[in-house]
């Protein structure tokens, strides 16, 4: 038998507390390369000499969390998967700048259906620069469509 | 037409069609810079022995061909948000087509909301996207 994961008490026990820190740090070559195998042709994206040169918009999703869900979590009752993500950039990602990812559950919420209950888990990576400006944040939704139970 | 202002925005016009470069070449520059390399997007027999159809593209630059084909269509264009559904694997050297459709216009705030789609040859949706954009008055 497998137990539905109780959804008011998970929130109250995870939601917004960070659980996962990481420092990055990508060079001028990299943020070219990022951009302009995606197809970016504006120059503040492709070009190092221009004067606005930085990571292009999506940059902060290729950032990855030491871990996907904090420590104690318990099993999901389910297959989880990627749902998607989303990303809001807010200042410019700059090469050579430590970035620091600081990763929090942000949202858990459950939806029914005739398939039975699908559980989503909306994880936020904060990016900030050294001086502590927030860069971007960065939305990964995995959806866990659970087993019924026996 | 390239885009340079928010008054130039008409509610439903579609954006310029965008064929992004999925080759495996490309790939591998992408995953490199991400520091994302792995076989399974860089090698289509080691995916396949992970059961993919082949080695994938991942998600995150198919976000990024998102954002692209939006500076392709207006250049000066400041990407507030990308929210993107991967629904189905977008596979390296197979041929995809990204279309795009204003949905929202908000003059006084500058501000453009767009849906993409990322499409296979036989027109099936593998990526949904929406998009919310600032452009100058």
């Amino acid at each position: 038998m497998t137990k539905s994961l109780d959804i008011d008490a998970l929130r109250e026990r995870f939601l917004m507390k960070d659980f996962d820190e990481q420092v990055f740090e990508f060079s001028a070559a990299e943020l070219v390369d990022y951009a302009s195998s995606c197809g970016e042709l504006a120059p503040r994206y492709t070009d190092p000499a221009h004067p606005e040169f930085q990571a292009p918009p999506t940059f902060a999703t290729c950032l990855r969390p030491g871990r996907r869900l904090p420590e104690g979590f318990p099993n999901l009752p389910g297959l989880g998967m990627d749902a998607g993500k989303a990303v809001a950039p807010k200042a410019p990602i700059l090469p050579g700048v430590p970035l620091t990812a600081r990763s929090h559950l942000h949202d858990i919420y459950a939806k029914t259906g005739r398939s039975g209950r699908m559980t989503f888990l909306v994880t936020r990576m904060e990016i900030y620069d050294p001086a502590g400006t927030l860069l971007a944040n960065a939305d990964t939704r995995i959806v866990i469509r659970e087993k019924p139970e026996a | 037409m390239t885009i340079r202002h928010v008054s130039e925005v008409e509610f439903g016009v579609e954006l310029p069609v965008f064929e992004p470069d999925t080759s495996l070449d490309n790939v591998r520059r992408f995953v490199r810079a991400a520091h994302w390399d792995g076989p399974r997007f860089t090698d289509h027999d080691a995916a396949r022995k992970e059961g993919l159809p082949g080695a994938l593209v991942p998600g995150i630059m198919s976000q990024g061909f998102l954002a692209a084909m939006i500076h392709r269509w207006a250049p000066d264009a400041l990407i507030e948000n990308v929210d993107t559904v991967f629904r189905a694997p977008v596979i390296v050297d197979e041929a995809y087509r990204i279309a795009g459709v204003v949905t929202d216009i908000d003059a006084a705030a500058g501000r453009v909301e767009i849906d993409l789609t990322v499409t296979n040859e036989k027109g099936e949706t593998r990526v949904f996207g929406t998009a919310t954009v600032r452009l100058p008055a």
